[in-house]
């Protein structure tokens, strides 16, 4: 078999590639034709002699072209495959099939089996024998059968949800094949060099003594392994492996809870050349510790899923002290050590500026596992009993000595009697030297701890010595006197370091000794054991039954030391099932990785169960090394056979397309393409209009996205020059009086004042941008309908940001209702008015250019109403009065645009109520209401020039 | 392997067929190419005569002082009784003369290139009634050369169309072997004159054998004068079963201008030895810019 993956079916096809110089002499005589012209001056022609004449001949790269394309015709006629399936193993004896079915072979366990049963069927085929091993299975002796019983056998076997020890496998088959010397073998590998990969790899190829040994190895080492589940402070991690240091590799890690449900999944992925990548999950400590199961989505194998139990859940633990916290100084906080010591594996809530009472309220209520008390002497009667009830229903309650517990009366929240009167010793009166720590109760949760040689103790609170002391004491110092007692009470616990939790009475709390005791009281806590069973109750001793107390004690770690039975297991395949036959009871203490009598899964009942994973913590996979062994190696899934042919067909046709191409260029088909400037411009249109229709469904679908574009014309023109504005009503009489009325204003502004404004506009509040106009002329008619919400919302933006719209209701004539006309209400239903007043006297519009009395427009007697001021201050005797910033309405009734009017020639459109004198102050009350919007409250801080003036001295 | 010359087969000379077809779409095209003719013509006003100069004729030229040997009578008493000197009166001259026109209709003449709107033969037939028509009009007698007897009749040219209509096939490129003009009559030869230099000289010697003069106008493709030609080319001659196949066409440019150039500058020679004209004419040229030409040499040719 060649190097390449490549074979033919009809090999002897490829003889015609004796052809091609033959082809070639062909072509190469056969030039191009020429394209035909007819030219009557030919005669001429004939008698010129070309200065250079090149041989007409085939260029060598279309020579080249067409030679390619027979030779890919030859090719695919020879029928040619990509990835042909392997050959079958070579030789006529028996056949050996070793099947690694461990955990890493199990994401494609088909394959394995398709080329287990390709391999045996085709021995079967040649009437070769066949022996199956599986290297999972228990070792046992070997005896050859059929294919056809084999390939039964094969069918049966599932991957084992452990790692797989080859080596016990070793034995039969050396004696299998010394019985058989003719036989040869083939190993279907799962490519980790764990479980002796490499030593049986070398015994195997030995016992053959030079037979041929045939590997079947995944290239890419499909097994990929989850270990290391850790619920660190922010967030639970886990550390995937791969064997094969390759590529990136993305892959996707799912955490479920104890039912199944999926509970959060994260990305990860392998770096370039990396064996290992990390996942966390970033999720509240309450749902992390929920998480039972978290697995590789997709890896359909027991080493891609990491099993979790109560050990690795994250507690809470309300932290309360009763010494007054100081901030500032951390290190003399009675609670830094112990949240420090904490911190690792429980979330630490400390009470932060509330009273312990409150805390310890607060905690309980919030169902706490665990309570450190640092030092609190009495508690209130309320939260003491809150506090007992919370143990007794499983609680663990951790206290610390100190002053204020010393000097407190006995509470029942305390394991020991404490010594009452002289029941604190201390300083060198009581004791020479300090005392060290020197033991551990070999029944408590410390005993698998060293006790440290460096922790010493200065002070303490001693215990009465009881009856019962010696069973709930969990440490003791030198002397004998208790470090730690502890008292279960019904579900929970009591716990009482005799020391204080900050370094005060002894330095027990910079010791590494103090989080490993913290670890293993937390652990207790929320993993209680319902009530003992008999059974139980009997292995843990005769003082369960005459002490329950002190039974009741021990039990935290009783347990743990006998067997838990398998609840559920994993299969091959990384799912549950309940446990097989073989499954055995793990130690309650756990195990590091999964052996055959102890599949990964949990063990013991599911609240306080232990988890057996398959690998342990700090493994790593390797590839298996087969380097320099006597084997052929193939990869194990065999890629799909892929025909050739038609690619070579279409490539075929390819060249084809290209060669007519080149001849129809050499003969002058550029030229004729360049003289038909219209084939050409055609050919352009053609693909403009192609991608013009290919861009305009883009630029459509871009067109919605846009925001409305704000009409530039009209921003332009209303804000290039500073303009009044009417609302167009939409009445063309209402209309035209307005615009006559604004010009009419505009023009006497112009003539009056600095203010020059350019022709009034129509605004549309519910279209057009109101911002631009200082005023907006407004005539109320009487059928004119409600705003809509939106154009609401548009004069109210409007009127808060310092515009003003003068209402002007133009029925002073009639009822003259002012703001009460039921039009107006009408249109300002549903908008923020402020209060309104009529223009006091003493109002600044009075005096903001001229000094007026009134407001007539063609009507004279109506108030303009305006936004109520604040009241005058007592004594105050201004002149003029404004509030902050100007009105933004104002309501009037007396028609002003009507008396403004002018028509074309300048000459007033309509009369007023009385006389022209009416219309001067019309025109006087539209400069002050222009000049008013414009400066605001200016004019009313003038009048306070010349007191000013006057202080200045001036 | 270097430009092969030779005979077509008889699978290329089908495209020849084309060219007959052509020639015979004459009398088709005949209508259209009369009134381009007529259009071509009324741009050149002709006048009953531009001989200005004295000879017989029916209209007063000049007044000249009689002298010895002049017959008298042709003395104007009236004019000579105003002064002391005898005046003869002189009419202008105005013989109507022969022109003899000969367009070529070899298949040749059928061919049109891209470069060009009309054929060469189109071309030529458009000038030579044109040149009919203007010459008809300005008295003279118009005939075609082998096939019709002059004519001055207003109708010549219709006639002329026809005769040119019904004539027989003719591919020699060369006007008719006919005995010599008349020493006072012109001929006027339209074609692309692409025949060996020789027979044009024999033939214009045959023509011109009593001292008659004449025009050749060499009617050009656009084509046939720049070569644009490149890559591997197979010419073919319409006329002749012949063939070439160039390599590479645009190496042989310089070669075929050179020839051309040769070619004219020949026939140049035969006109001038002969007294005659020689013009070129491209098909891309509006036609009466020969027509022009034509007519303004008519007239010197007798001076």
């Amino acid at each position: 078999m060649s190097a390449l993956p490549l074979a033919f079916l009809s090999p002897w096809m490829l003889g015609a590639l004796i052809l091609l110089p033959a082809i070639w002499l062909l072509l190469r005589l056969t030039p191009p034709r020429p394209k035909k012209i007819d030219f009557p001056p030919l005669r001429l022609l004939l008698e010129v002699v070309a200065k250079r004449e090149t041989p007409v001949k085939t260029p060598w790269w279309l020579l080249l072209l067409r030679l390619a394309l027979a030779a890919l015709l030859i090719f695919a006629l020879a029928k040619p495959i990509w990835n042909p399936p392997p050959a079958a193993t070579a030789g006529s004896g028996p056949l050996l099939v070793v099947v690694d079915n461990g955990w890493a072979a199990a994401p494609d366990w088909a394959a394995r089996v398709a080329a287990a049963e390709g391999a045996i069927l085709s021995a079967g085929d040649a009437g070769r024998p066949v022996a199956l091993v599986a290297s999972a299975d228990a070792p046992r002796d070997i005896g050859l059968s059929a294919s056809d019983a084999a390939i039964e056998r094969l069918r049966v076997l599932s991957p084992e949800p452990f790692t797989p020890d080859r080596r016990g496998q070793l034995g039969p088959i050396e004696k299998f094949l010394a019985a058989n010397p003719s036989a040869d073998a083939l190993w279907i590998s799962d490519g980790l060099a764990s479980g002796e990969g490499r030593a049986f790899a070398e015994a195997l190829a030995k016992a053959l003594n030079g037979r041929p040994l045939a590997v079947r190895v995944e290239p890419t080492g499909s097994a990929r392994a989850l270990v290391g589940a850790e619920n660190s402070p922010g967030s639970m991690t886990v550390k995937a492996l791969r064997a094969e240091a390759a590529g990136v590799e993305p892959i996707r890690v799912r955490a479920s809870d104890l039912r199944g449900r999926s509970l959060a999944e994260v990305d990860a992925a392998f770096a370039i050349g990396a064996r290992d990548a990390t996942a966390s999950f970033d999720l509240p400590v309450e749902l992390r510790n929920d998480i039972a199961r978290v697995e590789i989505v997709g890896a359909k194998s027991a080493g891609g899923v990491q099993l979790l139990d109560q050990r690795s859940k994250r507690r809470s633990i309300g932290l309360v002290t009763g010494a007054t916290a100081d901030v500032a100084q951390p290190l003399l906080s009675p609670t830094y050590y112990v949240a420090r010591a904490l911190r690792p594996f429980a979330d630490v809530r400390e009470a932060r500026g509330q009273g312990v009472a409150q805390a310890v309220d607060q905690f309980v209520a919030d169902k706490l596992p665990v309570i450190v008390l640092a030092d609190v002497g009495a508690l209130p009667r309320e939260s003491h009993e809150k506090l007992a009830a919370w143990v007794r229903a499983g609680g663990v309650l951790i206290r610390f000595a100190g002053p204020r517990l010393a000097a407190a009366p006995q509470d029942e929240l305390s394991p020991v009697r404490l010594r009452q009167g002289g029941r604190i010793l201390g300083g060198a009166l009581a004791w020479e030297t300090p005392q060290p720590l020197s033991s551990y109760a070999a029944d408590g949760p410390f005993a698998p701890l060293a006790p440290p040689k460096d922790v010493t103790v200065s002070r303490q609170v001693l215990a009465e010595p009881d009856a019962d002391l010696p069973e709930k004491v969990w440490a003791t110092l030198g002397d004998g006197t208790p470090l730690v007692t502890a008292e279960r009470r019904e579900k929970g616990l009591s716990v009482l370091f005799h020391v204080t939790a900050d370094t005060r009475w002894s330095n027990l709390p910079l010791s590494g000794a103090f989080v490993d005791m913290l670890r293993r009281i937390v652990d207790l806590a929320g993993s209680m054991p319902p009530p003992a069973p008999e059974a139980q109750k009997a292995a843990a001793g005769e003082q369960a039954k005459d002490q329950p107390a002190k039974g009741e004690a021990a039990q935290g770690p009783a347990p743990r030391a006998a067997t838990l039975p398998p609840s559920r297991t994993l299969d091959g395949f990384g799912a549950f099932r309940s446990p097989p036959a073989t499954a055995k009871p793990a130690p309650a203490e756990g195990r590091p990785f999964a052996t055959q009598e102890n599949p990964p899964g949990f063990y013991g009942p599911p609240d306080s169960g232990i988890a057996v994973n398959l690998l342990p913590g700090g493994a790593s996979l390797a590839r298996l090394d087969l380097s320099g062994l006597q084997a052929s190696v193939a990869p194990v899934v065999a890629p799909e056979p892929t025909p050739v042919a038609p690619w070579l067909f279409v490539l075929a046709a390819l060249f084809a397309i290209l060669d007519s191409l080149i001849v129809f260029l050499m003969a002058g088909g550029a030229a004729l393409l360049g003289r038909r400037p219209r084939a050409a411009s055609l050919i352009v249109a053609g693909l403009a209009i192609g991608l013009f229709a290919a861009a305009t469904p883009v630029l459509a679908q871009g067109a919605p996205d846009k925001k409305q574009p704000v009409d530039e014309r009209f921003a332009l023109e209303a804000t290039l020059q500073t303009r009044l504005a009417y609302v167009a009503t939409g009445d063309f009489e209402v209309d035209r009086i307005s615009k006559a009325g604004l010009e009419g204003l505009t023009q006497t502004l112009a003539e009056r004042t600095a203010l020059e404004p350019g022709t009034p506009m129509a605004v549309d509040p519910s279209k057009d941008e109101l911002s631009f106009f200082p005023l907006i002329y407004w005539p109320v008619t009487e059928s004119a309908a409600a705003p809509s919400p939106e154009t609401l919302q548009r004069i109210d933006a409007y009127m808060r940001q310092g515009g003003t719209i003068l209402f002007d209701t133009r029925d002073a004539d009639m009822t003259g209702a002012g703001p009460q006309g039921p039009a107006l209400r009408r249109l300002l239903d549903g908008l923020d008015v402020p209060a309104l007043e009529k223009a006091p006297p003493d109002h600044v519009l009075t005096k903001a250019f001229y000094l007026l009395n009134d407001f007539p427009g063609r009507y004279s007697g109506s108030p303009l109403w305006v936004e109520a001021l604040p009241p005058a201050e007592e004594g105050e005797d201004r002149p003029a009065r404004a509030g902050d910033g100007v009105s933004p309405i104002l309501i009037t009734s007396a028609d002003l645009a009507g008396a403004w009017a002018v028509g074309s020639d300048g000459a007033p459109l309509f009369p007023t109520s009385s006389d022209e004198r009416q219309r001067e102050m019309a025109y006087r009350v539209g400069v002050n209401i222009v000049m008013y919007t414009l400066t605001g409250n200016y004019k009313a801080d003038q009048v306070h020039v010349p007191a000013l003036l006057e202080r200045l001295g001036q | 392997m270097a430009a092969r010359a030779g005979l077509v087969d008889p699978q290329d000379a089908k495209i020849t067929a084309r060219h007959e077809e052509a020639a015979l779409g004459l009398a088709a095209a005949l209508p259209r190419l009369l009134v381009a003719a007529r259009r071509a013509s009324a741009t050149v006003v002709h006048g009953l005569h531009g001989r200005r100069r004295s000879g017989v004729g029916e209209n007063f030229w000049q007044f000249r002082r009689f002298t010895d040997g002049d017959p008298t009578t042709k003395i104007d008493w009236r004019r000579s009784a105003r002064d002391e000197h005898v005046y003869i009166r002189e009419q202008e001259w105005e013989a109507a003369h022969t022109v003899w026109l000969w367009i070529d209709r070899s298949r040749s003449m059928a061919y049109r290139s891209s470069l060009s709107e009309v054929s060469k033969l189109d071309r030529a037939v458009v000038l030579g009634l044109a040149l009919a028509d203007v010459l008809v009009r300005g008295g003279e007698r118009v005939g075609l050369l082998g096939l019709t007897r002059p004519t001055a009749s207003r109708l010549a040219i219709d006639k002329l169309a026809q005769s040119l209509a019904f004539a027989a096939d003719d591919s020699s490129g060369l006007p008719p072997a006919e005995a010599p003009i008349a020493r006072l009559a012109e001929a006027v030869l339209i074609g692309d004159l692409l025949a060996p230099e020789e027979e044009i000289a024999a033939a214009v010697a045959n023509l011109a054998g009593r001292g008659g003069r004449g025009h050749m106008v060499m009617i050009v493709d656009p084509i046939e004068e720049t070569f644009p030609f490149t890559g591997r080319t197979e010419f073919l001659d319409p006329d002749a079963p012949l063939k070439l196949v160039a390599g590479r066409a645009e190496d042989w440019r310089a070669g075929y201008e050179e020839r051309l150039a040769r070619h004219r500058a020949a026939l140049a020679e035969i006109a001038r030895r002969f007294g005659w004209t020689f013009t070129i004419h491209r098909t891309d040229r509006p036609a009466t810019e020969p027509l022009l030409a034509l007519h303004a040499r008519l007239g010197e040719a007798e001076r």
